[in-house]
């Protein structure tokens, strides 16, 4: 009697290609999580957006709305996304990667400047941000070199040639400059070889050389801008109306909140214009004035509740390739929210990392969604997937 | 075949191995990198969350600070004496300025508005450019500068209407004071910025630091009266430094008024005559300078108190127009203008013999019916047989009693009243030593040697001569040795007001006072009352004495030779026709220290009417006679009294 093994390689079985399928493994508390997040992320817009918007809620000028339009197209996205095989994805890899590498090089020559960095494309209504768009194409080109090589990065030219696919697109991030998003790749790297089983030992080597060569990263590497914002966050008092000011600002506005904060639309450091941006890098720091610490803790909470679906699709991914996607993807919410989070407690510098989820900002909210979509790929189709 | 399909197959067999990844270092990493956040954020909100709550406060409430009116002074009839203005400046925010932000072309629109500075002003357009430019190199573009201060009513009204059209201009008014009329400014003084110096022991008291304050006189001495009290208002600001909502405020309370005892007709008077008075003696050489005091011998109330030359005190504050004119005021050795003669100390002369003849009758050197046959001088013998001779101002050729020796001011008579003469006659003690230190002890009775304690900055003390001051100034380089001594020549012309003795016309009207109200040292003061700004007396000013010592039937006496001195003396041009006054002349001779010649000063103190006195008037000119230049003077001071301020 021959055993039916379900989504077996090669049986050939496909009782059921219906569009409904596999929503019943559908990670419904990730994506609950996300929009839980979003939700939080539209009453602190309206509130910071006050100071600067005060038209109906219901049209395309206003920062909510927006953000609402662009929640539902990166849910529809998601929806899309975790329908489609993530092997699909894989498969591609180097295309999209490819397509990243060229889409940031594009930049440095037509991209829009702001704050003294170019990291946009003006394309009329929207701006596209590649970033966000390499970040995930370098997770799938990553997952899908170590899944062709057997997961594996014990062997330290695995490891380096892994490295090598990450030095380009970080490289150019950091040369728009953006010194956060480049860590973010970095980091995404890190993650994907530890789980794929790096050496500790090579590692450690690693991390030495680049303690070493930091000096000099320091010296001829790192813009003056950075450099300046740097130095604010070892003393904000230096250039207070500079780029301390924000510093500052923020480490007010997060402080003044003190336990239950001062209260919806109530938080003066946001609402009299003194915390700059607001609604986008520093939203953290109006959560924090507005809702205290109470409030911090509960959207904390969600982005670990978020995490840890993300660690558990990463668990139980059904190869190889899967788990590494996840992994990455984790990696990459885990980082940009950290250091997001870092930057409005004034423990890192200031760096132009949204919150995910709850920043305003189509370009990252579209494509972390995209992610989740990702993510919900590999939890429906792990059994498929496993292998016995 | 749909790529929605879970049949999508990746090439190559190796792609499907079985993950076997350790995610347990993963979900360390994320609860690790939270509870980091975490406990910074506890740390900030909760453990230094109340004093980032006060930086919040701090940073966007504005506590706008409302000077206070200055109280006012008027005379004892209600006169004002000053006036409170506003002091117009101009300035310039260079970060309000239209920038290239804002503008294409905002290099043209700031010159415009430099122009029209330069036009409205006179400041040069390319002196404003400058200081803006600087400002902004420098980065401190949010600073005001002030371009023009002290603007013309018609400047300020003419720049207000065009403030407008011209962002970053602003004109601002601070309080001022216009003193009316230069009789009075030795005793008002001025108002004007802290000095660096005292600024924080003044922001201690609660100054802002561009409140004006008292620098000199009345507006000095009762600065805590005459300020009143800040007023504020605080505001709430958004980041661009727009108001959003007032928060409170308090009303600013203006200051207490001054009520003098001055009377300023009399004051404007006395400032004129003096002037109109000054003598010129080919011998002695022409004055500069005088001073006068009018004061009620009852109270201490000073009616005028004059120092010529005067000047105009508004100048303190408008010294950025009349600079010049400032700096010959403040380098001024010829009169100097600025020092109230009625305050500073000269050789007293022959008013000084009224101490010297109280000091005889109540020591008992001499009664009130001693009497001497007095000739042209008087001869000592010394050491060795030496004969010394010490000449009276006349040959008096009479037999002189205390009375008709101050009427015809002898100096003879008080030489033997204060030192004997070493044979037949004592002094006041039993040695020469002893006679010195006596007479300065009555000269201290009458108020000589210190402060009178008048409401005034800066009063002289002058100085009284004793044989221990003596040993201990008249010692080291310039004098032989021995020196120190105290001989019986200078008990004599201490007596006589000369050699060492100075004091300052205030001094010397106080002691008349004294005479003339039976020997009580009265306090003098300008203020009369204190009034607040709606009306009521906050504190009236109380008469204040001190006893000199003598009986009344000595000062009796000394009145009656006072009065001779009037009726039929030396100061016999003093005389009113319907007013009995009394009156000491003096007349001190001194070495001028610009020329070096030998001249002398004049006085005149007297008081009126002699049976029920309520007038005492002191007139001093560096350079004159007594008698004869002192004494008219005081008669039309006095008959002017009589006429206009007597009630």
């Amino acid at each position: 009697m021959s055993s039916v093994t379900y989504g077996g390689y090669g049986n050939g079985v496909r009782t059921n290609t219906s569009v409904w399928r596999g929503w019943d493994r559908f990670d419904y508390l990730l994506t609950l999580t996300a929009i839980a997040l979003v939700g939080i992320g539209l009453v602190l817009i309206y509130s910071g957006s006050l100071s600067f918007y005060d038209g109906p809620l219901t049209s395309f000028s206003s920062p909510v709305f927006k953000q609402v339009i662009f929640a539902c197209v990166g849910i529809a996205g998601m929806l899309v996304v975790s329908k489609l095989d993530y092997h699909y994805l894989t498969h591609y890899a180097w295309v999209l990667y490819g397509l990243g590498i060229l889409s940031l090089i594009a930049l440095l020559a037509i991209g829009q400047t702001s704050y003294g960095s170019t990291r946009w494309f003006d394309l009329g209504p929207i701006q596209l941000q590649p970033s966000e768009f390499a970040k995930l194409a370098t997770i799938l080109a990553l997952a899908r070199f170590f899944s062709e090589h057997g997961g594996d990065a014990r062997d330290l030219r695995t490891l380096l040639i892994s490295l090598v696919i990450v030095a380009p697109v970080a490289g150019l991030v950091f040369i728009q400059p953006d010194l956060g998003t480049s860590l973010v790749f970095f980091a995404i790297w890190i993650g994907i070889v530890v789980v794929a089983g790096a050496n500790r030992s090579h590692l450690f080597v690693m991390a030495a050389l680049f303690i070493a060569v930091l000096p000099f990263l320091w010296t001829f590497g790192i813009a003056q801008y950075q450099v300046g914002r740097v130095a604010v966050l070892v003393d904000s008092q230096e250039d207070p109306l500079g780029d301390g000011y924000n510093v500052n600002q923020s480490k007010i506005a997060v402080g003044s909140g003190q336990i239950f904060g001062k209260g919806f639309t109530n938080g003066d450091q946001t609402q009299l214009g003194y915390l700059k941006v607001a609604t986008k890098d520093f939203i953290f720091s109006l959560l924090s004035e507005e809702f205290g610490f109470v409030g911090c803790v509960t959207v904390m909470s969600l982005f670990v509740l978020l995490l840890m679906r993300g660690v558990r699709a990463a668990q139980i991914a059904g190869d190889t390739a899967g788990q590494l996607v996840a992994v990455g993807i984790v990696m990459l919410i885990l980082m940009q929210t950290v250091i997001n989070i870092a930057v409005n407690l004034s423990v890192f510098p200031v760096t132009g990392i949204p919150l995910p989820f709850v920043s305003q900002g189509g370009s990252s909210l579209v494509s972390i969604f995209i992610a989740i979509g990702i993510l919900q790929s590999i939890v429906m189709r792990h059994r498929a997937y496993r292998q016995t | 075949m749909s790529i929605l399909d879970e049949g999508f197959r990746a090439p190559g067999g190796t792609s499907r191995n079985r993950p076997h990844g350790n995610l347990q270092i993963l979900r360390f990493a994320v609860i690790g990198l939270f509870l980091l956040l975490g406990a910074r954020l506890a740390q900030m909100q909760i453990v230094d969350g109340a004093s980032y709550a006060q930086r919040s406060r701090e940073n966007h409430i504005f506590q706008k600070n409302i000077l206070p009116t200055r109280g006012l002074i008027e005379d004892r009839n209600g006169e004002p004496l000053v006036q409170n203005v506003g002091v117009y400046s101009a300035s310039v925010l260079p970060e309000a300025l239209p920038n290239a932000d804002q503008f294409d072309d905002w290099k043209e629109r700031r010159f415009k508005i430099y122009l029209k500075l330069e036009q409205l002003t006179g400041t040069s357009q390319l002196e404003i450019q400058s200081r803006v430019n600087d400002a902004e190199a420098a980065g401190q573009a949010y600073i005001a500068i002030k371009i023009a201060d002290n603007l013309t009513k018609d400047q300020a009204l003419a720049l207000d209407e065009v403030t407008t059209e011209m962002p970053g201009v602003t004109l601002d008014i601070t309080p001022g004071r216009l003193y009316l009329g230069n009789e009075f400014s030795h005793i008002l003084g001025y108002i004007g910025p802290q000095f660096k110096e005292d600024a924080a022991r003044l922001e201690g008291q609660g100054y802002q630091f561009n409140e004006p304050i008292g620098k000199d006189g009345l507006e000095s001495r009762y600065e805590s009266d005459l300020r009143g009290t800040v007023g504020y208002t605080a505001v709430e600001q958004d980041a661009s430094g727009k108001q959003i909502t007032a928060l409170k405020s308090r009303d600013p309370v203006p200051g207490n008024s001054l009520k003098l005892a001055i009377d300023a007709p009399l004051q404007r008077y006395i400032a004129e005559l003096l002037q109109d008075s000054l003598p010129d003696d080919p011998t002695y050489g022409a004055a500069h300078e005088a001073a006068a005091v009018v004061m009620d011998p009852n109270t201490g109330e000073v009616l005028a108190m004059v120092s010529i030359p005067t000047y105009d005190n508004n100048i303190w504050s408008e010294s950025k127009i009349r600079g010049a004119e400032l700096d010959a005021l403040q380098n001024d050795n010829l009169t100097h203008t600025l020092t109230n003669k009625a305050l500073s100390a000269a050789a007293p002369g022959s008013t000084f013999k009224i101490v010297t003849s109280t000091a005889g009758l109540e020591e008992g050197s001499i009664t009130p019916n001693t009497s001497r046959y007095v000739g042209c001088s008087l001869e000592i013998t010394g050491e060795n047989n030496v004969i010394y001779t010490y000449p009276d101002w006349t040959c008096h050729d009479k037999v002189l009693d205390v009375r008709s020796a101050l009427a015809w001011s002898s100096n003879v008579f008080m030489f033997l009243t204060a030192g004997g003469d070493l044979e037949t006659t004592r002094g006041l003690g039993k040695s020469v030593e002893d006679s010195g230190a006596i007479l300065a002890t009555w000269a201290r009775r009458f108020g000589f040697g210190s402060p009178t304690g008048i409401d005034l900055p800066g009063e002289g003390s002058g100085r009284v001569p004793d044989p221990a001051w003596k040993k201990r100034t008249y010692v080291g380089p310039g004098f032989n040795p021995g020196e120190n001594e105290w001989f019986i020549g200078d008990t004599y012309n201490t007596a006589i007001g000369q050699g060492d003795v100075l004091a300052t016309p205030l001094q010397v009207a106080r002691m008349t006072a004294a005479i003339a109200n039976g020997g009580k040292l009265v306090t003098p003061h300008l203020v009369d009352e204190i009034i607040s700004p709606d009306g009521q007396t906050v504190r009236t000013i109380q008469p204040e004495f001190q006893d000199v010592g003598m009986s009344k039937a000595t000062a009796r006496v000394i009145a009656e030779g006072m009065l001779g001195s009037v009726q039929y003396g030396a100061g016999i041009l003093a005389q009113l026709s319907n007013v009995s006054v009394a009156g000491k002349t003096g007349t001190a001779e001194f070495y001028d220290p610009d020329t070096g010649r030998k001249t002398q000063h004049a006085w005149f103190t007297g008081f009126a009417p002699f049976d029920k006195p309520e007038v005492v008037v002191t007139v001093y000119f560096d350079k004159g006679t007594g008698g004869v230049h002192a004494a008219p003077v005081a008669a039309k001071i006095l008959q002017y009294y009589f006429d206009n301020v007597h009630r």
